[in-house]
């Protein structure tokens, strides 16, 4: 029994600081997404983010195939860590739960 | 096992062949046990627990143009770099697996990571393990090759290890994985495996192989491993 609250308790220490690491990669990617727009037959680009819970719209005009590219990447990321976020958030839940017990950790 | 997260595994496995890492390196820790079940097939054994702890063993020198960085190789798969502990070791986390890089300790050691630098990553030097790389099997995954340490010197080094940790539980962990293998090893008749093992260390190694058997009470085992030591 030992080994296994050994084992859960490593696990525990781990999601927490894997938690505090995907926290800080989703605050260090670049904040807002770009979004095309069509204008008399051109595309322009605006950066759509919120600010004190209002979505502000910044305008980037014409933006190159790598900048675009490279949002799409940071959206890309944002979406896997919040996943991954979530799924450490519940491994952390579970982890607590299970250790509950005679003992606090 | 959780089939994500050997999935996730293999997958690294992979993409380390892919860059010409893997066979620079020996997959040591507890990940090692379930990949045991191949050289066991036809024996009666249990992987014992296993953490989420990848740990890699550079065993050959790094050569110039060997040059991958692994952070970026893995980065896709959602790991993320953290730097563990004051002296910055780089440990690439992923809420299924743990990867670190570990490398043999040398001369007096130290306390501070050594740097790979052509790979974007350091590594972590610990004492005993050259132990691990004396004696290696090979095991067929997929389409590649994973060299693992021989059970044999798994064990033993379990046992030296198990001595060293202050964390009551690591230490019945180490005792319990060393213990299986040993059964396991009988179990298939490679006695003299587990006694050439032995053998190959230096003497005070065996002491304190001796010494951790001792308190364990596991004194068939000893027996075993005396007797060929007297016939050295």
């Amino acid at each position: 029994m030992g080994v296994i609250k050994g084992v859960l308790k490593e696990e525990l220490a781990n999601s927490l600081s894997m938690k505090k690491g995907y926290e800080k990669e989703l605050a260090d990617l670049p904040r807002g997404s770009l979004v095309k727009k069509k204008r008399k037959g051109h595309d322009y680009y605006y950066l759509l983010l919120r600010e004190k819970g209002k979505v502000k719209s910044i305008y980037k005009g014409k933006v190159s195939a790598e900048e675009i590219n490279k949002y799409k990447k940071i959206k890309e990321y944002r979406a896997k860590y919040r996943k991954l976020l979530s799924k450490v958030k519940k491994q952390i839940r579970f982890l607590r739960g299970t250790l509950r017990g005679k003992e606090s950790v | 096992m959780e089939k994500n997260q050997y999935d996730l595994c293999l997958e690294i496995l992979k993409r380390l062949d892919q860059s010409g890492i893997l066979n620079k390196i020996i997959l040591i820790g507890s990940w090692c046990l379930p990949f045991y079940e191949q050289y066991f097939r036809g024996i009666k054994y249990q992987p014992a627990i296993k953490t989420r702890d990848l740990d890699f063993l550079f065993t050959k020198p790094l050569t110039n143009n060997i040059k991958a960085d692994i952070p970026a190789l893995l980065k896709d798969l959602g790991f993320i770099v953290v730097f563990k502990g004051s002296k910055g070791y780089i440990v690439l986390q992923h809420p299924d697996l743990i990867v670190e890089f570990l490398v043999v300790e040398k001369g007096k050691g130290t306390d501070n990571p050594i740097p790979l630098p052509g790979l974007g990553i350091n590594a972590t030097a610990l004492r005993y393990l050259s132990f691990l790389t004396m004696n290696t099997i090979k095991v067929e995954v997929d389409n590649f090759t994973v060299t693992l340490p021989h059970p044999a010197n798994f064990a033993l080094h379990k046992i030296i290890v198990a001595q060293r940790r202050r964390n009551s539980e690591k230490k019945e962990k180490d005792r319990d994985a060393a213990m299986n293998v040993i059964n396991a090893l009988i179990a298939k008749g490679e006695k003299a495996t587990l006694q050439r093992s032995f053998n190959s260390i230096p003497d005070k190694w065996q002491a304190t192989i001796l010494k951790g058997l001792k308190t364990e009470n596991e004194n068939d085992i000893i027996e075993l491993l005396r007797q060929n030591a007297k016939t050295r």
